[in-house]
């Protein structure tokens, strides 16, 4: 009664988007400005053809804040501001590392099918119950995936195998999408088994008591993952994410005691597996390289691969961006060299795993800490809704953790590698990371969360 | 316009960039600050149904609980861990069906349903299967969680 007597309105947000707007098109055409400077010419005449980027990006996220309006609901006004201006620090970064040609193809494989998709889940927030049923085959799609991956996956310049082309398809990276079905198997799975705690079959080892085979299931199928990701992607982020998102949900979902128990199957299960690697087969000289690079970047130590000296020391090698994204950062300062009047290009791999180093050159430290609240803002926003849903949605509050948990561990193991506190891992950062498919799943992941929101206002107060 | 100028202009541009953004930020927060004030309004506008509202003084184990959450009673509510309770409360040494609390039209009756580990009104414990009487304002007492009657 509350809330029929007004008219729902969505006015912090739709001012906020104002300013995010704002944000965007003056970075863009601060960047296409420099550009033209950098080689001599008058800015001026490039200014015009660098407003349609910004514009479009706007564009999408009032055209999001309308879907929210036409849902008639008030709740959850800063989840959009957030992730808008996140993709504008996104965007004008791509732009300034990549130009005119790489913002471009971040928006149209990215960021419209990624829109797209969002205010289809918040025009149809039903959809997220159409997951929930079709959890096993959108699950199976989803480990396929990593299969799939292995065998067709095209190999890039760091030696990862991540991305997926099939036929003339331009490659897609497909590990996003393999997190988020994780999360979606783990919610459905936890949901149907979590609350029948009493009376259910266990198997019964002398005095060990184990509870029964289908809570191994999540385990086994984590680290099937985890090693066909270590094996035959060399991509140890995908892991160390895997592992965050696996622990975090079933801690979220289980009562404390059946959790100790699953973690502890998986992480047994774990263990095993690590160990028959171990004496098996060579951990991936890259990730030797890797945890070398992050004690020391500028170590003369030689890298061996297969136990063959190579000739090449750690600081030419592995330590090599993780020195130039340090410079990057000192170079920046706190508040930046200026849009387009640093030297971001310097980092290997600086639109995408460095896009933090690079932003954090131009913009300076200033801007580097406002993202990370930005990032904290998101996960406490997206938790908060988690929280307040009804008792016996089970599914939907582990949706939502889990899809927290994954935005907000790759930002921290990201970051962590791009100030060299954690070892270097190739992830994305997300909403500001250059990668198509990326940024969709990223952006699908926050229609699904606007989607379960709404039912946060019909709740009776 | 000369290309110094032009320099100029977008070294300046830059601390408007960044005023605009630490701007944005702290319109963000404001934002925050009045949907969580809003949120907390709402909940104290709320009109109960019946004369009596139990207020979570401590939420024990209870993962869906906060201190200061309100209950809203009908004239019979039952609580416990089971899910055709009125009320479920999930702490982890309330029992599958808990106590009950009555409305006789003046007064309030708690009647304890055989638990387990028991309910305390103001710290003595309730005989089981007997209707007792719980005043307004008194704490009630049903595994670690307290609870506090508001009329």
């Amino acid at each position: 009664m509350y809330r029929a007597s007004q008219r729902p309105s969505r006015q912090s947000e739709a001012l906020l988007l104002v300013f995010t707007s704002l944000i965007a098109i003056l970075g863009y055409l601060m960047v296409a400005a420099a550009a033209q400077l950098r080689q001599g010419f008058d800015p001026l005449p490039a200014l015009p053809a660098a407003l349609l980027p910004p514009l479009l990006l706007s564009a999408g996220a009032f055209g999001l804040h309308i879907a929210m309006r036409t849902r008639r609901v008030e709740v959850e006004q800063i989840v959009l501001p957030v992730v808008s201006l996140l993709l504008a620090f996104g965007l004008v970064t791509i732009f300034r590392l990549r130009g005119a040609e790489g913002a471009w193809q971040q928006i149209t494989r990215g960021l419209l099918p990624g829109l797209i998709l969002a205010s289809a889940f918040i025009l149809r927030p039903q959809l997220v119950e159409f997951v929930r049923r079709w959890t096993l085959p959108i699950s199976a799609i989803g480990l396929m995936l990593p299969i799939a991956t292995a065998i067709f996956g095209v190999v890039d310049e760091t030696g990862a195998r991540l991305a997926l082309k099939l036929g003339p398809l331009p490659a897609i990276q497909t590990s996003e999408m393999i997190k988020l079905s994780l999360v979606i198997f783990l919610a459905w799975f936890i949901d149907r088994e979590g609350e029948q705690v009493e009376g259910r079959a266990r198997i019964v080892l002398g005095r060990l008591r184990l509870p029964a085979v289908r809570y191994f299931i999540p385990g086994i199928l984590f680290v099937s993952m985890a090693t066909l990701a270590l094996v035959q992607m060399s991509d140890f982020g995908a892991v160390l994410i895997l592992g965050f998102l696996f622990a975090a949900m079933l801690y979220a979902g289980f009562e404390t005691r059946l959790f100790t128990t699953i973690a502890g199957i998986g992480l047994i299960l774990a263990l095993l597996v690590a160990l028959v690697l171990a004496f098996s087969w060579d951990i991936p000289t890259v990730i030797q390289h890797r945890f070398a690079a992050f004690l020391d970047p500028w170590s003369i130590a030689e890298i061996q691969v297969n136990g063959r000296p190579t000739g090449i020391t750690i600081a030419e090698g592995p330590g090599y961006q993780i020195q130039q994204s340090i410079y990057a950062i000192v170079a920046g300062g706190l508040a930046g060299a200026g849009l387009g009047f640093g030297s971001p290009d310097y980092i290997p791999l600086a639109a995408s795993d460095f896009i933090f180093a690079a932003i954090l050159e131009e913009l300076g430290a200033a801007v580097g800490i406002v993202i990370l609240v930005l990032f904290i803002i998101l996960l406490m926003r997206i938790l908060r809704v988690a929280l307040l849903l009804p008792r016996g949605q089970v599914f939907e509050r582990l949706l939502l953790i889990g899809i927290g948990m994954h935005l907000f561990t790759q930002v921290f193991v990201m970051v962590g590698g791009t100030l060299n506190i954690m070892p270097l891992t190739g992830v994305t950062v997300p909403f500001l990371s250059q990668g198509g498919a990326a940024l969709m799943i990223n952006l699908l992941e926050i229609g699904i969360v606007l989607a379960v929101a709404q039912r946060l206002e019909t709740r009776p107060i | 316009m000369d290309l110094l100028a032009w320099n100029t202009l977008l070294f300046a541009l830059k601390w408007v960039l960044i005023g605009l953004i630490y701007f944005v930020l702290l319109l963000l927060l404001l934002a925050l600050r009045r949907e969580v004030s809003l949120q907390m309004g709402a909940s104290r506008i709320s009109v109960p149904v019946v004369p009596g509202r139990l207020k979570i003084i401590n939420p024990g184990s209870d993962l869906n609980s906060r201190a200061g959450d309100i209950l809203n009673l009908q004239p019979d509510t039952s609580f416990g861990t089971e899910v055709n309770n009125d009320i479920i409360l999930k702490d982890k040494y309330i029992s599958r069906y808990h106590a009950r609390l009555q409305w006789d039209g003046a007064n309030w009756w708690v009647e304890d349903l055989g638990s387990r580990n028991g309910t305390f009104i103001n710290q003595i414990r309730c005989t089981p299967k007997t209707r007792q009487l719980l005043p307004i304002g008194s704490h009630l007492q049903a595994g670690d969680m307290i609870f506090e009657l508001l009329d």
